[in-house]
């Protein structure tokens, strides 16, 4: 149990510490997560998404309360809550200490123009892992096409049309993800 | 600036914290309401400069402007009020949501409709791919990097941290070399 406890604190510290820009930042590392525990499968995490978009707070540390609630109880989700955030809160602290200085550090804003294709680039890792699980039903790549759901598509094509009519609004295009999924399912 | 007490910081924030849904930049609008216009705690640049603090940091975006301007109205004990009481709503709520979708998580109905929910999701962070891929894909270096990270992380599944150590390092070397170029 005490490992448990330190695995989800290390786990969400490391989260919270190398997530930049914000949002879905955290995404990455929390799918990189069901790859390496059985704290909780690609589909929970889905579904966490959506719940984390309709109700108050940032994914990543309602992820964090999840995760650790499900895994080691109210005391679990207490310490990996505190992780997510502890590694950020003491890094803001210092950079308010040197404020001028680091606004103005040339290196420093170089540094970031790496980072946020990097973050590009991992948050298009994860569509691709969700498109595998959801319309490819999580196939390896040597049974892709036998596995595609042809139902599943047709409705990701729906929603991404319907998301441009919702200008854009993320909790209706959930809704309408809801209701669509009900009704796919009953055909 | 007048002094505020701990307690009606941590009201604030918690107020901020039930209304705080969708995005981490929601808390802005927020923040201008009840630090702003209501008490005059802050000046508007004052969060703006957050703000730009904060896109430039590790972490998520509404927390690190909690922490700014909790500690510009109380110090360190300003900021870890304005952090606490930011996630109080959403650590209750996410307790209750996960002992109760543990629950209905086996229902039919349910699971039909979380189907639907999770292809939403894709499409959600498609367009978050492209928004970020227009706003700073957009040099010689951000290609490169891209290209680099996707190729990393796509063929061999190396984990998050790396690939941003990595592209740090890279970022790091690659300005030395422009700097030698221009000395």
């Amino acid at each position: 149990m005490l490992k448990t406890y330190l695995l989800l604190f290390y786990e969400f510290l490391k989260t919270g510490l190398f997530s930049v820009g914000g949002g879905y930042a955290t995404l990455p590392f929390l799918f990189h997560m069901t790859e390496i525990y059985d704290w909780f499968t690609k589909e929970e995490l889905t579904n966490m998404i959506a719940i984390s978009n309709i109700t108050p707070g940032p994914v990543g540390i309602n992820m964090a309360t999840y995760t650790g609630y499900t895994t080691a109880g109210i005391l679990g989700s207490v310490l990996s809550t505190f992780a997510v955030v502890i590694g950020p809160f003491i890094l803001a602290l210092i950079v308010i200490y040197f404020l001028n200085k680091f606004r103005e550090a040339k290196l420093v804003k170089f540094i970031f123009k790496g980072l946020r294709p990097t973050s590009c680039a991992l948050l298009s890792f994860v569509a691709i892992q969700l498109i595998i699980q959801d319309v490819f039903n999580d196939a390896k790549l040597n049974n892709l096409i036998q596995s595609f759901n042809l139902k599943a598509f047709l409705l990701l094509i729906v929603l991404f049309v319907l998301y441009k009519y919702l200008k854009s609004n993320p909790s209706l295009i959930i809704l309408a993800g809801a209701i669509l999924g009900f009704v796919f399912n009953l055909f | 600036m007048k002094k505020v007490s701990l307690w009606q910081i941590y009201k604030i924030y918690f107020i901020i914290g039930l209304q705080l849904l969708g995005g981490g930049y929601v808390i802005m609008p927020l923040l201008k309401k009840y630090l702003i216009e209501d008490n005059s705690y802050l000046k508007e640049e004052d969060l703006i400069d957050y703000l730009a603090l904060s896109q430039c940091l590790p972490g998520l975006i509404a927390l690190n402007i909690s922490v700014f301007s909790g500690y510009a109205l109380r110090k360190v004990k300003g900021a870890i009020m304005a952090v606490i009481g930011l996630v109080t709503t959403p650590f209750i709520i996410i307790l209750l949501v996960a002992s109760f979708l543990l629950k209905i998580s086996d229902n039919i109905y349910v699971q039909s409709a979380f189907f639907g929910i999770r292809l939403s999701i894709i499409v959600l962070i498609f367009s978050m791919v492209a928004d970020i891929f227009k706003s700073s894909v957009n040099s010689k270096f951000s290609r490169f990097v891209f290209l680099l990270i996707f190729i990393l992380g796509l063929f061999s599944f190396m984990s998050p941290t790396i690939l941003v150590i990595l592209s740090v390092l890279i970022s790091i070397f690659y300005y030395k070399m422009k700097e030698e170029k221009n000395a």
